[in-house]
């Protein structure tokens, strides 16, 4: 079965079956966007809130602002319909919490602005595993829209 | 990339490795210690957590928060096993445990890496670098690097030195991340007589 390795700021997607990988989640969020009728999956990896000027050929799956819609218009490409999608995060963590104590964290920042722009398009989120203080492993499983987590040293869990 | 730029990277390297391998040659006072000659890589952003090592391997960083003259951000990612093997000569604990003593351990190595390379820099441009209290993560690379990045608000090209060293004739691998403010990097640059840094 093939499995696809999204990287920082890239957006993958597949359909009918497959499995999108990220490795490595800190602060950054991965958002899996499931059609289960259509089984069309997308996986976008986040690494900032919002896009800037001064990186005008960024992929928009780097910045949230411009990654949700970026993944939704993919799915849709690919046979998926709006009203269907349903999200999965999982990320957004503090690694080095003794750094900024008294900021909000990037990774929180990306949750939220992540959050936000999915509520922009009305995509209910089916399942999250996010902030906290250690790194991540996501797959989604494109047959059935199963996402697992992964930590170092911990079992798989399902979102 | 900018040849006087590359140049620069290289005498930084040089320079901090120096002070670096004094400073832990005397923390690990005994132990045969030999440097093997740095190299320093601006790289793309994407490009820079797969030369680091592979995503999912597990790596220390330790992350410092620059202020003064110059701001900005630094940090030292080795590989796991070249950090258990330091906090051993360092504290005598074979156990390969990341408890209490090994993390305030690998926290103050970064310290001392990291202000090595500061130490360099600031003679170098006469500019007041002052570190902060190091972060430390155990945890996959991908995601300790993302997280430098982010926190360091990078989004283009990354300066890593990697450097390489025997402790006790171990190889132990290293690299040094480098991520000033870009006005300040510019700064640096005047002050250096470097052109379009």
């Amino acid at each position: 079965m093939v499995e696809l390795f999204v990287n920082m700021g890239q957006i993958c997607s597949l359909k009918t079956e497959g499995i999108l990988t990220t490795v490595g989640l800190g602060s950054c969020v991965g958002v899996a966007l499931y059609d289960s009728a259509a089984k069309v999956g997308v996986m976008g990896h986040i690494f900032l809130p919002k896009s800037r000027a001064n990186d005008p050929d960024a992929l928009p799956g780097k910045y949230a602002d411009t990654g949700i819609p970026a993944m939704i218009e993919e799915a849709v490409r690919l046979g998926a319909q709006k009203s269907r999608l349903q999200a999965k995060l999982a990320g957004g963590a503090n690694l080095f919490p003794n750094l900024n104590v008294n900021s909000v964290s990037i990774g929180e920042q990306n949750v939220v602005a992540v959050m936000e722009h999915l509520a922009k398009y009305q995509i209910p989120i089916s399942g999250k595993d996010v902030k906290g203080s250690h790194g991540r492993k996501m797959r989604f499983f494109v047959e059935n829209g199963v996402v697992t987590v992964t930590a170092i040293g911990k079992e798989p869990i399902e979102i | 990339m900018n040849e006087a730029k590359l140049d620069f990277l290289k005498e930084l390297a040089n320079i901090g490795t120096g002070h670096a391998t004094t400073a832990l040659s005397q923390m690990l006072s005994g132990k045969l210690f030999q440097l093997v000659v740095p190299e320093a890589r601006l790289l793309p952003f994407t490009e820079a957590a797969q030369y680091v090592g592979g995503l999912e391997q597990v790596v220390v960083g330790i992350f410092i928060v620059v202020s003064g003259d110059v701001g900005g951000h630094m940090a030292f990612m080795l590989p796991y096993d070249s950090a258990m093997h330091l906090v051993r000569l360092l504290t005598g604990d074979d156990s390969g445990e990341v408890n209490e003593l090994a993390l305030s351990a690998l926290q103050e190595l970064g310290n001392i890496m990291i202000t090595s390379y500061l130490n360099a820099l600031s003679k170098m441009t006469n500019l007041l670098m002052a570190p902060s209290i190091p972060g430390v993560a155990v945890d996959m690379a991908g995601a300790v690097w993302e997280s430098v990045l982010a926190g360091a608000e990078v989004i283009s090209e990354v300066t890593v030195i990697r450097t390489e060293f025997f402790a006790d004739g171990e190889a132990i691998e290293g690299n040094i991340i480098f991520l000033p403010d870009q006005e300040d990097f510019d700064k640096i640059a005047r002050i250096l007589g470097l052109e379009e840094m």
